[in-house]
């Protein structure tokens, strides 16, 4: 798997605020690599940091083999870039603004190509000022594509859009896989990412905490499966504890959660518990972890004033 | 190439469909070139002596106004930011906007000149050399636009900023109040201004010798002007996250003042504080060369009839005696003719002897028509006469008309100043020729005023 991107120890400070500390991943050509973390962790920055935005003050920065702090120019003629929101002169219309915007770029779609692509067609001659908030975010992606390029970077592509705009959107994402680009998105939807990411980073206060395909992080991260139980009366603590590990045992009284490394074994033994202490069975589900759940976990870490840090895997 | 290119067709075309960026880069220049011609509408040939100022006003409004107006709104709004993604370095997306400005300038200048050649203003003397003193104006006012743009934070900021230097430049900085009105230490203060220099490079190559004759002032605007755009640039803002107090490189700002600093030096220095002297073309202003009545001789004056007028105290071209004092009805009305004649446009006609005939009818036709403020007008009309121009050169025109009572249009209709009854054309020449003998003789010495 050969290196689209690579992000080794990125640093970078706003005053007093460390915004990355050390955020190290790789993207590999062809696949949808997204950055997932809350508000504030350092996504928006890393892409920043990427595609030229800001300068950072440590790491390294390649793509597609080029040194990106040492020639930025040379990485943006590859690159196609969708920020948050696409800001363009009012009175300029989408035809214009491909036509201006490829006109930088030795390799270039036609407009009417992208205006096709993107649904644009009929709004191609409209004045930016008048196109809607989804028309808007749509050409913005027509401008990232129009220098037919290697990797394209999303930061929240989807974030203020409505329910189908956003559904077009991730098949617009699949898309760009399917055509052989690399995409890296930066969200903090966990439904989106492991919708559409092959992988993805969790970002956690400036720092990497976990990377992995999703199915594989929750694996790791969530090695202990969910039991919930609801009986008709509590159960004993003394009776559960032959079976279940008490420091495991959430909730109170009638409903009961377990985290458990061994389902089956547990499930067997709450069944004997409940019968044995006549407590009589309501319900009894258990649950494998979502990325939720992972993301949480991982991003809680920090509120516990522990630092976790793990490249290529859940710590 | 191309994306240079590109942008800058762009940023014209996007400037045209903008109606705010039209009515302040073409109506404002419109109204200046209005308010300037009320202003100095009598003068031998309108606006030709005014052309360096009325220019430079518009470039300054233009380039400190327009430029960062446009540039900062841009940031604000996160344009420039969608921009620097590009794989165009600074200097391609500032240049082409910068080119684009400069064309909005000249366009706008031109309208200017246009308008101004329309209401009879003559062609520049140096129409060339104008482009080339036009140029080096617009480029310092560029490059002071672009420290601007860096410097504010916002567009509001940018009003203050640009207030900051307009008025000053405009009012002691030799822009909009001519240098040799300003006293010796404004003078001083000027030299530090770019904007006495514009109006002298460009008044030079309208009136004067070309752009040859104020090299000084063409360095001065270069100086400056590349101050400025190497400011501009090395303080260059992106974004507007990017606040001018966290920004880098604020010691470039230093370079832009430097620039100003040091061609009020070099002014000091070489003595070029007072203002140019820009000789004017003669036969450009006084058009045509020679007047008619500029070959009236003291013999030809001495040819008027002055034994056959009719008497003062009579009722036919009559004067009011020293003695004579007119009613308090009288000279309540006489009051309001004269407060009227002050904003009379036919008091102020550049030709002379048209705008002296003008007067003559103000006595001529009271009298015609018997009006009662007949004796006390021609008193009025002298004095007036008296101050508006060398006395010589009165008695020439004077004589010029009583010899040549035919030439020129008479007023028949003065109710425009408050005088009511209308005259015959032959009846109002006929006094005009009394009257103009009689005020002769009283400038002459013959008869006592």
């Amino acid at each position: 798997m050969s290196a689209s991107v690579t992000v080794k120890d990125l640093r970078k400070r706003y005053g007093r605020v460390e915004a990355l500390r050390g955020a190290s991943f790789e993207v590999a050509a062809g696949e949808v690599f997204g950055l997932l973390g809350p508000n504030g962790a350092g996504k928006t920055t890393t892409l920043e940091c990427l595609v030229g935005l800001r300068q950072p003050e440590a790491g390294e920065l390649f793509i597609g083999g080029i040194d990106a702090r040492r020639r930025p120019r040379e990485v943006r003629e590859k690159i196609g870039v969708a920020l948050q929101s696409t800001a363009l002169p009012d009175q300029i219309t989408p035809r214009e603004a491909l036509r201006l915007f490829g006109s930088y770029y030795r390799e270039r779609s036609e407009p009417a190509v992208l205006l096709e692509r993107f649904a644009l067609r009929e709004k191609a001659d409209a004045r930016f000022a008048s196109l809607s908030a989804g028309q808007r975010h749509r050409l913005g992606l027509a401008l990232a594509f129009v220098n037919r390029p290697e990797l394209v970077v999303l930061d929240e592509p989807t974030a203020g859009l409505d329910p189908s705009s956003r559904v077009e959107l991730h098949a617009e994402i699949r898309r760009m896989k399917a055509d052989g680009h690399t995409v890296l998105l930066a969200t903090h939807y966990l439904e989106e990412a492991e919708q559409l990411c092959d992988r993805i980073a969790i970002v956690d206060a400036g720092r990497v905490v976990a990377t992995g395909a999703p199915g594989e992080l929750i694996a790791a991260a969530a090695a202990r499966h969910t039991v919930n139980l609801v009986t008709r009366r509590p159960l004993p603590r003394e009776g559960l504890a032959a079976c279940v590990d008490l420091a495991a045992i959430g909730g109170e009284g009638t409903r009961l959660v377990f985290q458990t490394a061994e389902p089956t074994q547990t499930v067997a033994a709450l069944l004997a518990c409940v019968t044995d202490a006549g407590a009589g069975l309501v319900e009894l589900t258990v649950r494998q972890a979502t990325l939720e759940e992972v993301f949480l976990k991982l991003t809680r870490t920090r509120d516990a004033g522990a630092e976790t840090t793990n490249e290529g895997g859940v710590s | 190439m191309s994306g240079f290119f590109q942008h800058f067709t762009m940023s014209l075309r996007l400037h045209r469909r903008n109606r705010m960026a039209l009515v302040y880069g073409y109506l404002f220049p419109l109204i200046f070139l209005g308010a300037f011609w009320v202003l100095y509408r009598h003068e031998s040939v309108p606006l030709l002596q005014h052309m360096g100022e009325l220019l430079t006003v518009s470039v300054l409004g233009g380039a400190c106004f327009g430029l960062p107006t446009t540039l900062v709104s841009e940031r604000e709004r996160g344009v420039w930011r969608r921009y620097r993604l590009l794989p165009a370095g600074t200097w391609s997306v500032v240049l082409s906007t910068v080119l684009a400005r400069y064309v909005l300038l000249l366009t706008a200048g031109l309208l200017q000149l246009g308008v101004a050649l329309a209401v009879g203003m003559t062609l520049p003397a140096h129409p060339l050399d104008l482009l080339v003193a036009f140029t080096f104006v617009a480029g310092a006012f560029i490059g002071l636009g672009l420290v601007i743009a860096m410097l504010a934070d916002n567009v509001p900021a940018v009003q203050a900023l640009g207030q900051c230097i307009f008025l000053p430049m405009l009012i002691i900085g030799g822009v909009a109040v001519p240098l040799a009105s300003l006293p010796p230490w404004a003078q001083h203060v000027a030299a530090f201004f770019p904007g006495r220099y514009a109006v002298e490079a460009l008044q030079a190559c309208v009136t004067g010798p070309g752009w040859s004759g104020v090299r000084f002032d063409l360095a001065a605007l270069a100086v400056i002007g590349v101050a400025g755009a190497i400011a501009g640039a090395k303080l260059f803002r992106w974004e507007s996250g990017q606040r001018f107090a966290a920004v880098g490189g604020k010691p470039w700002l230093a370079a832009a003042l430097a620039g100003w600093a040091l061609v009020g030096a070099a002014a000091e220095w070489r003595g070029h504080v007072a203002p140019v002297a820009v000789e004017a073309d003669r036969a450009r202003l006084a058009a045509p060369a020679q007047q008619p009545w500029e070959t009236v001789t003291d013999d030809d004056v001495a040819r008027l009839d002055f034994a056959n007028l009719p008497p003062d105290y009579g009722v036919v071209a009559p004067i009011a005696g020293p003695d004579e004092k007119p009613s308090e009805d009288m000279d309540r009305q006489l009051g309001q003719i004269e407060s009227r004649l002050a904003t009379w446009p036919a008091g102020r006609v550049a030709d002379l002897r048209q705008r002296t005939l003008n007067l003559l009818c103000l006595a001529a036709l009271p009298d015609l028509v018997q009006n009662p403020v007949e004796r006390w007008m021609p008193g009025i009309v002298f004095d007036r006469l008296e101050l508006s121009m060398p006395r010589r050169q009165l008695v020439q025109i004077l004589t010029w008309i009583a010899l040549h009572p035919e030439e020129g249009q008479v007023l028949v209709d003065l109710s425009a100043v408050g005088i009511h009854g209308v005259g015959t054309e032959a009846g109002v020449r006929e006094r005009v020729r009394w009257y103009a003998i009689k005020f002769v003789a009283r400038l002459t010495g013959r008869v006592e005023p």
